[in-house]
């Protein structure tokens, strides 16, 4: 585990967890949101969240693409995936995310042909490898994926590959974290940024954090001591009333993004007028789809979707756990009705959702600490 | 795809749907194809996407998503 070793440092850990005490004031409570799901899953697997003082509150935001697919979206992939023809492609966890009926994986039970990749350019090959057939890509994830997929869809195009489409679910962070502002049930004071958000992205987007709501930003790498020390900077910002964001992760993202990576994002896509978030509601551009010179590429203009929204299950609390308003454990399934063998909310699917990670590793130390 | 499948088990969980990228460096370059042989830190191969990052030379460390390198990661002496 060379170039790791050294951010998961536990005397450095150690250090870093004393400064933020020192840098803490006692008479106030802090809430820091983490953005993004790898965040998450990192401050629970190496119980980040209990080297930090009790007023310093990690609350988890909506950045775990497999938790904000509403269910509609996935029964349209349903849909294509029982077409004959169709060799239906997705990532992991999308797999076992669930639709109204049933899960893609449970499709492929009954017989569709869904086929796990772990990059769209997997896709392409198997289009290539399979010419009497139609391969169709689910696309998921932020703006950290959507480069893979705009550069494969240019591949597709530049090979002539003809059997090869795409169910464009790309989204983007910034709508939901403005949404989230302006939502009067939260509030925050500060934000762990998505370091690999913004590689592609850059800083730049974050800016109206600081200017408009004057909330700090530190865009953060993924390793422990990454996490810490962005929790750190947070709160010095906050003791020195400055307002800025600020760059944790300088060792892999430039401020200002990957150009290369935004120029062929804009050829391929462009932005929904709104786009429903699992519970989230509707957001305004908070989506990508094929723009209308790949059009040809679109599955949902090559295959009939239902295209109906459908209403999350009444028992699940996803929306809550997503805006941080309540933490997992707090939600009335959690744990029993709702586990990661049997999901009923997609908080539950992914690793990198909240209520796996808590899961998974959290609920272990709060056994201890009740019992 | 055979190299990289593990990486997308839904039952260790996927790196690619936490949105999260992966630091690895490049053993060897395909520049016809646009791709390049890479390995992470655990000594897992895949063939990389390096159009976004061109022009990259072996040695280098990239941060890999879903089979593309979306940015480079400094060298271990600048990071550390």
């Amino acid at each position: 585990m060379r170039f790791v070793e050294e951010f998961r440092d536990a005397d450095l850990g150690r250090v870093l967890a004393g400064e933020i005490l020192a840098a803490a004031d006692p008479a106030r409570h802090y809430k820091l949101m983490e953005v993004c799901g790898g965040h998450t899953h990192s401050i629970y697997k190496y119980g980040i969240d209990d080297l930090l003082p009790e007023n310093v509150e990690l609350v988890h935001g909506p950045g775990c693409p497999v938790c904000v697919i509403p269910m509609g979206r996935v029964d349209d992939g349903i849909a294509v995936a029982r077409h004959e023809e169709v060799i239906f492609t997705c990532f992991g966890d999308m797999m076992r995310v669930p639709g109204s009926e049933q899960s893609l994986l449970e499709a492929k039970a009954e017989g569709a042909d869904v086929r796990m990749v772990y990059s769209p350019l997997d896709a392409l090959r198997l289009a290539k490898a399979n010419p009497d057939r139609e391969v169709v890509f689910f696309a998921i994830g932020f703006e950290t994926t959507a480069p893979s997929t705009a550069l494969t869809l240019k591949r597709a195009r530049a090979e002539g590959v003809e059997n090869f489409s795409c169910i464009c679910n790309h989204v983007t962070i910034v709508p939901p974290l403005r949404a989230l502002l302006d939502s009067p049930d939260l509030r925050l004071d500060g934000f762990v940024g998505p370091g690999h958000v913004c590689t592609v992205v850059g800083a730049r987007p974050f800016e109206f954090i600081p200017a408009d709501y004057g909330k700090p930003v530190v865009i953060s790498g993924f390793e422990p001591l990454d996490v810490l020390q962005s929790v750190l900077m947070i709160l010095d910002q906050l003791r020195d009333e400055r307002r800025a964001v600020e760059n944790q992760y300088t060792r892999v993202v430039p401020y200002e993004g990957n150009l290369r990576a935004l120029e062929v994002m804009a050829e391929v896509f462009e932005l929904r007028p709104h786009f429903e978030w699992r519970g989230l509601g509707f957001i305004s551009q908070s989506a990508l789809k094929l723009s209308e010179a790949y059009a040809d590429l679109d599955a949902e203009r090559r295959f009939a979707t239902p295209g109906v929204r459908v209403a999350d299950p009444k028992a699940c609390q996803c929306g809550e756990v997503l805006k941080g308003v309540i933490k997992p454990w707090e939600c009335k399934v959690f744990g029993t009705a709702c586990t990661p063998e049997h999901a009923i909310g997609t908080c539950m699917v992914s690793p990198e959702g909240a209520c796996a990670a808590y899961y998974n590793y959290g609920r272990f130390a709060r056994q201890r600490e009740v019992a | 795809m055979d190299g990289s499948t593990p990486h997308c088990d839904h039952t260790t969980g996927c790196v690619t749907c936490g949105d999260e990228a992966t630091e690895m460096t490049v053993l060897d370059l395909d520049p016809e194809r646009g791709l390049a042989l890479c390995t992470d830190a655990e000594g897992a191969r895949s063939s990389v996407e390096t159009a976004l990052v061109e022009p990259v030379a072996a040695g280098e460390r990239l941060l890999v998503h879903a089979g593309t390198a979306i940015g480079r990661a400094a060298p271990r002496e600048a990071a550390a």
